[in-house]
């Protein structure tokens, strides 16, 4: 058994608005293990993004506590890596740049970091495009930039807030299997937000399910774990164990319908 | 190939369109020179300027006090802009004063101003500086502002802490708008330059007109205003948007024009 990595416990958030307090998420407890993936599924608005946002340290938790290796979390850290659903590579800088900034930070020297950033930009497919920026880049490849500066800043726990979810539904395949045979080789500890039941399946070695608003998590499944190398898609589709957990992922996810 | 040097013709089309009007509306009319004089006319006055002595002294003297004035302005707009951006109780505080003093012309501060730094540069200076601090300021706030905050988060994600998400995010961020409000603040600092001089100076291209109208020379007036619109119009060209090519065009933050 591996040790917990994160562990949030009797964490419940609420948003001031104009209209008053209103309950983002319902109480949660969640144990993430050092080396594991863990996808949640949830239905829009059920407070998986605020989950993720307290983890990463943006929002402080109105009740309960989230630790990290054990000590509270108090606001972001390079430990905890996120790669976000909307576009936050930076606009100025070329790929090569913003994989490396992560390392700029860390004050890694230069000849370090040029190897990691070519070894991220060969596992992520960004041959040839080092020294663009991103807006002459399609969407696809941006989401794989932002995936290689989050992994070349080698954090111990990644967070990621449906990612592929602005992508087009075949390179989000794509982009699925790579980062399964990311995670697989890599053995970080990911945290993977998404309200695609087969994303989550597919991607996770535990699926969380969460509630509607305010969402708590309602079931939790074991997915064995996929052989060296990740997944993918032929032979998830194929495999009548993997067909079973989706459906049971469907029918909790399907009964929390808004 | 035909298209694009049609392109980069396309800026020069009005400019000759009102020449053309011009020249027809003299043939027809025959105003009195001191009213319109021809075109003919302001190109020989100017001739006679720049050869026979004062214009390039004055067109060194409104530039060096444009620079400095405009750079001036920038830089303490962009700070104070900074600080204001990015602490949003200073900005609460400032507000109201900048939207005060931002209503009151250069103009009005004119005799004090005269009574507490004398006529000279440093009039000039803070005319200019008056129009030009304001603008880059309000831009400055707006562009830290419009950065938008998922950008911050990755980089503070990344363990970067304030002062990296400065000067990687926020400031790059809030370049289109900085340099916008560069644009502006050149345009109006030319106003306030030529104000300046006109009461306040001895040299400079405001001078020139003031002298031009002492006489009823609308030669020399004209003259005067095509050549300040046209070193504007040159300094956009060569110094502004060189830079905008080499950054907010570059990252595709702005769109870049077709002639480029």
């Amino acid at each position: 058994m591996s040790a917990d990595k994160i562990v949030v416990s009797g964490f419940r958030h609420f948003f001031q608005s104009d209209s008053g307090r209103v309950q983002a998420t319902g109480e949660i407890d969640v144990t993430i293990r050092e080396g594991e993936v863990v996808t949640l599924v949830g239905p829009s608005g059920c407070g998986k993004t605020t989950l993720l946002k307290a983890i990463a340290g943006f929002i402080t938790p109105s009740e309960g506590q989230i630790l990290c290796d054990g000590k509270p979390v108090r606001g972001p850290g390079r430990e905890r890596g996120v790669v976000f659903q909307e576009l936050a590579i930076l606009p100025w800088r070329t790929v090569r740049k913003n994989i490396a900034h992560g390392l700029e930070i860390a004050h890694v020297p230069k000849a370090e970091r040029d190897r990691t950033v070519e070894r991220l930009i060969g596992l992520m497919s960004l041959n040839g495009f080092e020294d663009r920026y991103p807006h002459e880049l399609s969407g696809g490849m941006r989401q794989r930039v932002a995936v290689a500066r989050t992994w070349a800043a080698d954090p111990d726990v990644i967070l990621m807030d449906e990612p592929f979810a602005a992508v087009d539904a075949m390179t989000r395949l794509t982009l699925q299997e790579e980062l399964g045979r990311l995670c697989a080789t890599t053995h970080k500890t990911v945290f993977f937000i998404t309200h695609s039941v087969e994303e989550a399946v597919f991607l996770g070695d535990r699926v969380l399910v969460m509630t509607k608003r305010p969402g708590t998590i309602k079931a939790m499944l074991d997915v064995p774990r996929p052989g060296k190398g990740g997944r993918d898609w032929d032979s998830f589709t194929g495999d009548p164990e993997m067909r079973a957990i989706s459906e049971q992922v469907m029918h909790l996810v399907h009964a929390e319908r808004v | 190939m035909m298209g694009r040097i049609a392109w980069k013709l396309l800026p020069a089309a009005p400019a000759l369109i009102v020449l053309f009007a011009w020249w027809v509306y003299w043939t027809i009319v025959q105003p009195p020179p001191s009213v319109i004089p021809s075109i003919l006319d302001v190109v020989r006055t100017g001739a006679e300027l720049a050869f026979g002595g004062r214009l390039a002294g004055d067109i060194v003297a409104s530039m060096g006090r444009l620079l400095g004035g405009v750079a001036f302005g920038m830089v303490t707009g962009m700070i104070a802009g900074f600080i204001a951006g990015l602490w949003r109780p200073v900005a609460d505080f400032f507000n109201p004063l900048v939207v005060f003093f931002n209503a009151i012309s250069g103009i009005v501060w004119l005799p004090l101003v005269i009574g507490w730094l004398g006529v000279g540069n440093a009039l000039a200076t803070f005319l200019i500086w008056n129009t030009v601090f304001f603008i880059i300021f309000q831009n400055t706030v707006l562009g830290i502002q419009l950065v938008p905050e998922v950008l911050e988060q990755g980089v503070r994600s990344l363990g970067g802490g304030r002062w990296e998400t400065i000067r990687s995010v926020t400031l790059p961020g809030a370049l289109p708008y900085i340099l916008s409000g560069v644009r502006s603040g050149l345009g109006f600092g030319w106003r306030a330059l030529i104000a300046a001089e006109l009461v306040g100076a001895t040299t400079g291209l405001g001078q020139l007109i003031f002298s031009g109208s002492e006489y009823h020379r609308a030669d020399i007036i004209i003259f005067g205003a095509l050549l300040i619109g046209a070193i504007a119009m040159l300094m956009d060209r060569w110094l502004l948007a060189p830079i905008e090519r080499r950054t907010v065009v570059r990252w595709g933050l702005v769109a870049a024009s077709r002639g480029r």
